[in-house]
Order: structure tokens, then sequence, then C-alpha cells
């Protein structure tokens, strides 16, 4: 069967059989000498679009000479790491791995020395969440080539990407907002898109946002501006600005943290009101107690992060099983609102429950490609997205 | 129903005051409207010199920053070439936005923070476009890769969105008022029209109907005017033939009472003629001369053409001469005068001042001159419009104080019993010589 030329990935898994045996020669080599730096394939570095993940796929032969640990090594303390740090640590309870974590506090230097570490210590599974990719990246590789398990919440390298769909998280504070404004504001609204122009990547969300409103004629995006600074603090001195020229605002997207700002301008200046519809991304504590008090924030959009880290503790013991897990996964963005909250929250409390049932982790996770010990060299190597066309 | 004036008046009047009210009121809302339109192309001149102020300032800053990022990736000083008339430009615009926006005291913290955001707009573009010049290259891109001038840009977009889109508003919602006017006054005119013309229709509806009544009511009257002419003569015929009717039966029955009389008197006189006893026929005598005082009163009655009144002095005169020829007859030898005012009276009247007078003369004629001849004078006399007088007198013996009336007295009691009857008194009165009655009488003014 010939396979198609959408998908690099399968026919130069293919047409390099050969390249992998020698490859798991060279591999076994290396674990005797994991300290010996040799260089190894570079992995997928052209942009490739994956098929589905195939939960049967070929198994492969298990690691050998690594540790049964999962290690995590994360950037910060912020909340959303934490909770990847929660659901790693429960998927490697479930599944007997040894569960560390190094924090590398925003210090890319430090996450390479531990990094390293976690590399000399032989662990067979790590994920990361990279403060300087491309200071991380190359010690990563090394972790791979040593046949260890390698999760990457979102910067490559890694044998499992994790990716958030930008675009598909837009999308979904979008249709929120165009869902209220169409059924609660009679269809006008003035708007305010709050972007995040300092990184690039996330420039999707906001394409899907206007996308989101664009067909509706009562929609007046009266403000689409970046604050000097994203945090409440610049959401709030935007808003200001802002309420100078437009005193009545209907509907605030952006980023949690700057639409909270926001909505405390709003406040200070008596504009909120409780027909507004504010929503965020990321699902901040703030914005989720906002949502829970019945006021003007309506929605906010979030990864849930310790189902997303919990599937790729699974992964990490697949992977040392033998067993194909997949290249690449979405963690597919959910809006939060006061009636789907606590059910939110349950599900994060208990993301094994998620992660097996099917039909529930669907609505979490997307899955694509497939990699296991044996095809390790097809590791993904360049920023993938599912929205890549 | 038929029209009354007042009812056409009161209409006409409230027909008229509505359709005043409605003509006043379309040129009331004429007026106001006209106001409106005013007020409405002042504010859209105004709405308008904003926009176009708040347009040509973001075109001009755009305009500007085409330039400097030309430069900038190209290097080229042709780039540069609208940048400095595009800054002017902007400048003037800004000025011309701060201008036509003054009389908005809400804007001025807008146009604050919108001049500042041009002037470091323009400062950034004046910065990397020198650097430029002086082959600061990294420099001049780590500057514009700031996003500094980006985020400038989208601060003085959000202002000047909103500024247009808020005349943009302004003139919307002032043409959307300007129809709702013309709708209006549309209509006002129009029902204003419809009231009028109803009024009008009303009116003349009226004026007609009542014309037309009028007109009937003429032709009514007139017919009816034409037939009254011939009624009033065939009822006057009518009437006059009944009054003739009526006075020939009155005539007829007068004519059979005085026949009748007659015959009594005639009887009376047969009765008499056969007494033996003096003073029985003398009392016979005297009865049949009062029944033929009576009676004459009848033949006047019927032989006249007035049934309803006697001409009393020739009813008078004519009895006075049939009682003087009585009295001669039967040997008495007074003679009689009489003087009498031309009187008309009633017939009841007439029978018993008859009566009394053939009474009185009566006994003059019998007991006034017994042993010689006198006069016996009647006189009849308006003493008034509406009293008379009549008086019977002699020259003779005259009578005795305290004296017993001479005969049977029955004529004096039946003098004064007619006398009651027709409300007189009678006065005797004693005289040298002879004697006198007086007897005053009222007679009523329309019966002369």
């Amino acid at each position: 069967m010939k396979a198609p030329k959408i998908h690099p990935i399968v026919s130069s898994a293919k047409a390099t059989r050969a390249s992998v045996l020698a490859f798991s020669i060279l591999a076994s080599v290396f674990q005797f000498c994991p300290l010996a730096a040799q260089e190894g394939p570079a992995g997928i570095t052209r942009p490739t679009v994956l098929p589905p993940f195939d939960p049967n796929g070929r198994a492969c032969g298990r690691p050998a000479g690594l540790e049964r640990v999962l290690a995590f090594s994360q950037d910060n303390e912020r909340k959303f790491m934490q909770g990847v740090a929660q659901g790693l640590a429960l998927a490697a309870r479930d599944r007997g791995l040894e569960y560390r974590v190094a924090q590398a506090n925003n210090d890319p230097t430090k996450m390479v020395d531990q990094v390293r570490a976690f590399l000399n210590a032989k662990v067979g599974a790590l994920v990361i969440a990279p403060v300087d990719p491309p200071s991380i990246g190359p010690v990563l590789k090394q972790v791979i080539w040593s046949g260890a398990y390698v999760g990457a919440v979102v910067p490559p390298p890694a044998t499992t990407v994790l990716n958030a769909p930008q675009y598909l998280t837009g999308k979904v504070l979008g249709d929120e907002a165009a869902a209220y404004i169409r059924t609660r504001l009679n269809g006008r609204a003035k708007v305010v898109l709050l972007s995040h122009d300092s990184l690039q990547f996330l420039a999707p969300r906001f394409v899907a946002m206007r996308d989101a409103l664009k067909e509706m004629p009562g929609v007046v995006i009266v403000a689409d501006i970046s604050p000097l600074t994203v945090d409440e603090a610049g959401g709030a001195a935007m808003m200001r600005t802002i309420l100078l020229a437009d005193p009545d605002i209907d509907v605030v997207l952006g980023a949690d943290t700057v639409v909270l700002g926001a909505l405390a301008a709003l406040r200070e200046a008596g504009k909120a009101r409780p027909d507004q519809f504010l929503g965020g991304i990321d699902g901040e504590p703030a914005a989720v107690n906002e949502i829970k008090a019945g006021g003007p924030y309506k929605a906010s959009v979030s990864l849930a992060s310790p189902i997303f880290s919990y599937a790729m503790g699974q992964h990490a013991a697949d992977w040392l099983e033998g067993k194909s897990i997949p290249q690449a996964m979405d963690i597919l963005p959910k809006a939060l609102k006061l009636d789907n909250i606590a059910g939110y929250e349950a599900d994060l409390a208990d993301p094994a429950a998620v992660y097996n049932d099917p039909t529930r982790r669907a609505q979490y996770l997307r899955m694509y490609g497939n990699i296991c010990f044996d095809t390790r060299q097809n590791f993904i190597n360049f920023p993938w997205s599912s929205e890549r066309k | 129903m038929p029209i009354s004036s007042r009812l056409v008046i009161n209409l006409t009047i409230v027909l008229l005051t509505v359709g005043l009210l409605a003509l006043v009121g379309i040129v009331a809302t004429t007026v106001w409207l006209g106001e409106k339109a005013q007020i409405y192309a002042e504010d859209a001149t105004s709405a308008q010199n904003t926009r176009i102020a708040a347009v040509e300032l973001r075109v001009a800053l755009q305009s500007a920053e085409s330039s400097q990022r030309g430069y900038l990736v190209g290097g080229n000083e042709i780039y540069l070439a609208p940048y400095d008339s595009a800054k002017t430009h902007a400048v003037s615009q800004l000025e011309r936005l701060k201008s036509s926006l003054s009389a908005l005291p809400q804007t001025a913290r807008l146009m604050e923070r919108l001049s500042q955001v041009v002037a470091e707009k323009v400062e950034d573009m004046d910065r990397t476009i020198a650097l430029k010049r002086e082959l600061h290259d990294a420099e001049a891109l780590a500057v514009f890769g700031g996003n500094r001038g980006k985020a400038l840009m989208d601060e003085a977009n959000v202002f000047l969105s909103s500024i247009i889109r808020t005349t943009d508003e302004r003139l919307t919602s002032g043409l959307a008022q300007q129809r709702l006017n013309a709708a209006w006054l549309r209509w006002v005119s129009l029902i204003g029209g419809l009231v009028i013309i109803v009024v009008v229709s009303g009116v003349i509806l009226t004026i007609y109907r009542y014309t037309r009544e009028i007109a009937q009511t003429r032709d009514q009257v007139q017919l009816l005017n034409a037939t009254l002419e011939q009624r009033v003569k065939d009822r006057t015929v009518d009437l006059a033939q009944a009054r003739d009717k009526a006075e020939v039966l009155l005539a007829e029955v007068n004519h059979r009472v005085a026949n009748s009389l007659a015959m009594v008197s005639s009887l009376v006189s047969l009765q008499s003629r056969t007494m033996k006893d003096k003073v029985a026929q003398e009392a016979l005598k005297e009865t049949q001369a009062r029944i033929d005082a009576i009676a004459s009163v009848h033949k006047r009655l019927y032989s006249s053409g007035d049934a309803r009144f006697v001409d009393f002095d020739e009813y008078l005169s004519s009895l006075l001469n049939n009682v003087e020829t009585a009295m001669r007859d039967e040997g008495h030898g007074a003679s009689l005068r009489y003087d009498l005012d031309a009187l008309k009276l009633k017939p009841d009247t007439s029978v018993n001042l008859g009566v009394i007078v053939t009474e009185l003369v009566t006994n003059a004629f019998k007991y006034a001159y017994p042993d010689s001849s006198g006069e016996v004078r009647v006189r009849l006399k308006r003493l008034s419009a509406s009293q008379a007088e009549l008086v019977v007198e002699d020259d003779g013996i005259g009578r005795s104080a305290g004296a017993p009336p001479k005969g049977t007295g029955l004529g004096t009691r039946i003098v004064n019993a007619m006398a009651r009857t027709i409300g007189a008194d009678v006065e005797y009165v004693v005289r040298h010589p002879g004697c006198g009655a007086r007897l005053a009488f009222a007679c009523p003014a329309d019966i002369e």
C-alpha cells in the first residue's frame, strides 16, 4: 500500500527501516555512555501534517538501561504548570513509575542543568515546559537519543509534542461571545479585542475571534489593540484609554489576565454591567471566580493541564513498555461558564477517569501520528500545529 | 331630522374651529420641523467636518508610516518623499479635529491623549528614520521591532475610529430623524388636509341641507298661503251661513216668542173682558200691558238685524206710544212726552226696563192726575260711557209721605224686583208738584 504523500513521516518510516535498526544499535551503544553527547538523527524538521493516532500501532522493543522514572522539568510555579505536575504525578502513581520534578524558576541555564542531570540519571521519561526552547533543544535531543520518552509542552524537540491549537482556542471564545451577542444583546455589541503582539504564535487566537465576529453586522470592534504589558495592569491601562474613546463597551475578549484588568478599569469607571460579556483565555483562577460570581465575566477558555499531563504520563509508561504512542497531541480548549465549571473541576480533580473513558478523553485530547522506541528518530523537531494547512 | 338655524350656526362654528386647528397644526408642525431641519443641517455640517478631519488625520499617519517603513526596509530615500507633507498634514488635521470637537467637553481627555499619541508616533517615526540615515540599521530595526510604533498607531486608531464612528452615528441618526420628521410632516399634512376637507364638506353639506330645507319650508309656506285664503273664504262663508242660520233661527224664536206673548196678551185681554170684578179686570189689563212690553222687545229683536242688542230708544218710544194709546182708551187724560237718547241694550235689560217703564208710566197715568189733565214725562239719558239714567215724572198730585201705595202694590214690587235684576235701584223723587222715579243702570260702552 502506497503511503499518502501528505504524510511524509509515514513514507520516511517505511523508507528508512534499515536506518532505524542502525539507530537502535547506536542507541544501545550510547546507553553505556549517555554523556558522550553523540549526535543522532535530527528528527522531523520539515513541517509535516500528521495522521490521526492509531492506538493499535505496531509495537516496538522496550528501551533498555533506563530507569522507570518520570521526570518533570518545570519552568515555573504558575497555576497551569501546577496542573501539569498534578497530572504527571497521578499517572506515575497509576503506572508504577517514580516521579521526580525539577523547577527552573524561569532560569534557562538552570533548566539545562536539571535536564542534563535527568539524562545522566537515565530517566526513562521526561516531560518539559521549556523556559528557553533554543537553549534546551540540544539537550532534549540527547535525551531522545538516549531512548527516553520526551514530552514537550509545546516547543519541540520531543517524541510527543503537546500543542494548544491557537485558532481553535480563539474560536471557542469567539463563538461563545458571538452566541451571547446574538441571544442576549440582540446582535448588537461594541467589542474590544485585547490582543497579544509580543507572542506571535498567539496571533491565530485573535484571527479566530475576528472571524467569529466578522459575520455579525451589528458588531463593532471599537478597539483591536495589544496592551503594553500582558497582565492585569496592562489590561486595565488599555481599557482606561479605550473608555476615553468609547465609554460603553459590551464585550471584551483577550487573555484572562488582561481581561481581568479591563474588568477592574470598567468597574473603576462605573461602566461594568451584568449584561456585558467579558471572556478570557487560560482558565485563570481569578477569572473562574468572577464567572462563579455571576457578573460581567462570562467565560474563560481553559486548557486542562492535569488531563493532558496525565495522558503524557500514561504515554511515557507505554513508551517504556515498547508500545506505540502519539507523536503529537492537541489539548482541546474548553469554555468554562457558570453552567459547566463544576463538571470541569471534577474532571481536573480526577484526570484518570477522563483518560480511561474514550468519549470523555476525546472532549479534551486529540492525538496525531505514531512513534515508539524503535522509531524515535521520527521525533518532532519543528513547531508542529494541527492547524497548519 | 330637520336642521335648526341654531344647530347650523353651532355646527358650522365647531367645524370651522376644527378646520382652523388643523390648519394651525399643519403650519406649526411645518415650522417646528423646519427648525429641526435647520438644527440637523448645522449638526450634520459639524459632524462632517469632524469626520473629514479624523479620516484625513488617519490617512496622513498611515501615509507617513508607509513612508517610514518603506525607507527602513528599502533604505531608499524616495520612500520619504511623502513623509514630511504627511506629517504636516497630520498636524494640521489634528488641529482641525481639536477645533471641531472643542464644543464637546466630554472629548477633551480623548483629544489630549490623541495629541500625545500622534506626537509620540511622529517622534518614533522620526527617530527610526534618523537612525537609518545615520546607518544605525540595527538600532532602527530594534526600535521598529519593539512594536511601539504599531501600538501607538493602534491606539490612535482606537480614538480615530471612535470619532469617525460617533460622527457616522450622529449623521445616521440625524438622517433617520429627518426621515422621521419628513414622515411626520407628510402624515400631519395628509391628516390635516383630510380634516380640512371633511370640515369644508361638513360645512357645505350643512349649508346645503339647511338651504334645501329652507327652500322646502318656503315652498310649503307658499303652498299653505295659497290654500289658506281659499280656506278662510270658505270658512267665512260657512261662518256667515251659520250666523245667518242662527240669526234666522233666533229671529224665528223671537217671532214665535213674540207671537206666543201676543197670544197670551190676547188671552189675558179676553179674560179681562169676561171679568165682572173691576179690580180683577184691572189686574189683568196690567198684566196684559206687562206682557205686551215683553213681547214688544221680542218683536224688536226679530225685526232688527242684530239679535244681540235692542235699539232701546226706538223700542221704548214704541212702547210708550202703545201705553199712552191704551191709557187714553181707558179714559185717562194725561199726556205723554218723552226724550230718549239713542241707546243699545241687551234684550234682558231691555225687557226689564220696558216692564219698569210700563209700570211707572201706567201708574202716572192712573194716579197723578185724578181730576185734571197733566203731563207724564219719560227721559232716557246716557250719563257716561257706562252709565245711563231713566226718569219717569209727572206734575200730578204727588205721593204723601207714609201713605199706602195705590192699587195692589204689585207694580211697585215688580219695579223693584226687576230693577234689582239689572243691578239698579229705583229712586223715588218727590216734586212739587208731582213726583218721579229715577233709575240709574249700567250700559256697556260697546253697545253703542
